[in-house]
């Protein structure tokens, strides 16, 4: 059985999301790992999330939110931004490469970039091998 | 605790749907999910007979909690939410699993697109699970309304709202109204004067009781943000003549219009440099003007006319600005009523006469002893040269004919470069003032390109006329008249439902370090001294979500994003993957 990598993805409503949906609505083709999770804004994605998609088995996380500027909620993916960065630091101390959590930026028209991230993001994890990390990891629970 | 009972249904979608995924396998196996009460599949579950199966079955088995597998959640999550109310159960009750856009229309095979769908399904029904009754806040509306550009659309939109008797403020940076139409001498198809049309309209808004115009006017920043608030309560502050005005008002139209196609960027047409080659918006005005000279005040003997400049061309402009051809055409008949003699080359590269009244005046254009030629607007545009003084002719533009592929030299003595339509270069802020976004192009973009052209996602913010899309006049006046609609009736409502997926402070939890507060974009949460906690203004909450993410006690919740709800959507949708998972594992060691 070929490795199927499993990449667990946080996509704000207004822009990215609705860049996903575009690429359904144009019937572009991409690769079948992006599980996509709907949030109001990339800000309300905490560092939870991210590890509780690795603690469940998620071999990558993708985080995608409005481009700098065009955030509906004005600053809310700045706000993740800034998480982003100290998330990455801190996956690496737990032994998780740090490929395997990324953060784009996806506006509501480019479904066809949306397309290529998905293929390119599922090429390097699947590269990368499956995350066992869940094997050793436990996250609290509120 | 209530007994949780869901009912899960999967839509075929026709065969959108059903093609790619295993809809009956799924419905069956979703059957043994914990707390699934009954799990169908339909041919289309947002027709009535599909939102009908949800409601008889909520009565029938008690189901308090619904999950949908079928299309984005942006498309038809509010009509099943509709029917969930209609069966009597709150509507925060449902989840929508997107199994079209982003399962069945992008892959491509039938298994894995089968997989994926059953891992979204799982993850929808481990978070329906978390789901609570949340209950509509009601605002009023304020029955005032903002437009922003003073040109045929606004001023369409401004009339019609204010002979309904309600408030407009139209407010325009230039020191004028009537926009581009103002500018323009005749009108296709039947060459009626624009003016008439125009001035009649500006006068009557000018003295109207009810719309007070604002020339020279900008909307000045208030928390980095120039209009603040929500549907039915706007309110922003505006500077017109160095006077400053606050505003409060309940919709907002965007009518910002457009800009012409820079003709400078093509190189080849020597726009600039040559005193004769001219925009169809200098044209404008030598007709204005009511004579047809050149530059050097002679009556030109060849007039040539170039379509599609930066139009529909990757260099510059892709997509095509709809109203050039005509207008080109219009020229010719206008320049032959005028100059008899004159030959007019009218030099296209698909001639696109849609709407009423169009073909015909393409048939009897091409009938006034004119000359149609063709070029490939993609690559090897016309080249436009100074002709030599001994020539008997000023301009002289050399091409290929796009279907013979033979070079072809014509004189000219004036020519038209009929310019697209684009954006306006500041088209990016004011979308960040009114909360709208940008389409690739840069013009507005509606919330349903079909089914809802006028509104935005932004409730209460309307875009009307060229600043959406390039469009010609009636198109404008209908947009603008519809979105008056829209407004008129939330006036007429006079209520609108607000965001009731705001932020709640648990104030037993709350430590009071402020952290929310400083993250906040809307000002929404306020420091109590009393009792030492945060408190959320629901007015003001839009619901982000950026402080619950921040909060370090988990003290904040975002209702209906809450963490539990997230979390359980996780561990739903790995559930599948991660059996699967270990499989691989033991196969490998």
């Amino acid at each position: 059985m070929q490795f199927q990598p499993v990449i667990v993805s946080f996509l704000c409503n207004w822009c990215s999301y609705t860049g996903a949906d575009l690429a359904g609505t144009s019937r572009m083709k991409y690769a079948s790992n992006i599980r996509i999770i709907r949030v109001m804004c990339s800000g309300r994605i905490e560092p939870t999330f991210v590890l509780t998609a690795f603690k469940e088995g998620a071999d990558g996380v993708l985080i995608c939110g409005c481009h700098p500027g065009d955030c509906h909620y004005h600053e809310g993916n700045y706000k993740c931004l800034r998480r982003f960065h100290l998330l990455q630091k801190y996956i690496q101390q737990m032994g998780i490469h740090p490929d395997r959590l990324r953060l784009e930026w996806i506006s509501a028209s480019e479904g066809k970039q949306f397309v290529e991230l998905a293929d390119e993001i599922t090429e390097t994890i699947s590269k990368l091998g499956p995350a066992r990390i869940n094997k050793y990891m436990e996250v609290a629970k509120y | 605790m209530e007994e949780k009972r869901i009912g899960v249904y999967i839509c075929w979608c026709g065969t959108n749907i059903a093609n790619m995924v295993d809809v009956e396998a799924l419905s069956k196996e979703m059957q043994s999910l914990p707390n699934v009460v009954i799990s169908k599949d339909y041919k289309y579950m947002c027709s009535d007979p599909g939102q009908d199966i949800i409601v008889n079955d909520i009565k029938e088995y008690k189901l308090n909690r619904i999950v949908v597998a079928a299309c984005s959640p942006r498309m038809h999550e509010i009509t099943f939410r509709k029917a969930l109310e209609t069966a009597g159960l709150n509507p925060y009750m449902f989840e929508m699993a997107n199994i079209r856009e982003h399962a069945s229309w992008v892959h491509t095979d039938r298994n894995e697109t089968t997989g994926k769908a059953r891992d979204l399904i799982a993850a929808a029904i481990a978070r329906v699970q978390w789901h609570e009754s949340l209950e509509k806040r009601i605002a009023g509306v304020n029955p005032a309304t903002l437009i922003i550009g003073g040109g045929i659309s606004g001023i369409s939109a401004a009339l019609e709202i204010a002979n309904a008797g309600k408030q407009v403020y139209l407010i325009e940076k230039s020191g004028t109204l009537g926009g581009i139409a103002a500018g323009i001498d005749l009108t296709y198809p039947f060459l009626n004067s624009a003016k008439q049309m125009i001035d009649h309209k500006i006068n009557t808004v000018m003295n109207h009781p009810m719309i007070s115009v604002y020339l020279n006017a900008e909307v000045k920043p208030e928390f980095g943000k120039k209009i603040v608030g929500l549907v039915g309560n706007f309110e922003t502050t505006i500077k017109s003549n160095g006077e400053e005005t606050k505003l409060n008002f309940g919709n907002v139209i965007v009518a910002t219009g457009l800009k012409p196609f820079d003709a400078q960027k093509v190189i080849n047409y020597g726009y600039g440099k040559l005193p004769n080659v001219v925009t169809s918006v200098d044209f404008e005005k030598i007709l204005k003007s009511g004579v047809i000279i050149t530059r050097d005040g002679r009556v030109p003997k060849d007039i040539a006319i170039i379509h599609c400049v930066g139009s529909r061309n990757e260099n510059y402009n892709a997509y095509c600005s709809r109203t050039c051809c005509m207008t080109a055409l219009k020229y010719v008949n206008q320049i032959k009523s005028a100059l008899p003699k004159t030959n007019i080359y009218d030099i296209y590269s698909d001639m696109r006469a849609f709407g009423k009244g169009s073909e015909e005046l393409y048939s009897i254009t091409s009938r006034k002893n004119m000359m149609f030629l063709t070029f490939d607007h993609k690559e090897n545009l016309p080249q436009i040269k100074q002709a030599s003084y001994e020539d008997p002719f000023n301009l002289l533009i050399e091409f290929k004919e796009k279907f013979s592929g033979e070079s072809i030299e014509v004189p000219a003595d004036m020519v038209i470069l009929m310019v697209g339509m684009e954006a306006h270069d500041d088209a990016k802020q004011i979308a960040h003032d009114v909360g709208i976004s940008l389409c690739g192009n840069r013009f507005f973009i509606e919330r349903h390109p079909k089914l809802d052209p006028v509104a935005t996602t932004t409730d209460g913010v309307y875009v009307v006329g060229t600043c959406q899309s390039p469009k010609d006049i009636p198109d404008s006046v209908s947009q603008a008249r519809a979105a008056a609609a829209r407004v008129l009736a939330s006036i007429l409502v006079g209520k609108v439902e607000v965001e009731v997926t705001t932020a709640s402070v648990n104030e037993e939890v709350c430590c009071g370090c402020q952290t929310c507060i400083s993250v906040c974009p809307y000002t929404a949460i306020s420091y109590s001294v009393e009792d030492k906690v945060s408190k959320v203004n629901e007015i003001l909450c839009k619901g982000c979500g950026t402080c619950s993410s921040a909060c370090p006690t988990g003290a904040i919740r975002s209702k209906h994003f809450t963490d539990q709800q997230i979390l359980s959507q996780i561990e739903g949708m790995m559930s599948a993957s991660k059996s699967k998972k270990n499989l691989i594992e033991i196969e490998e060691t």
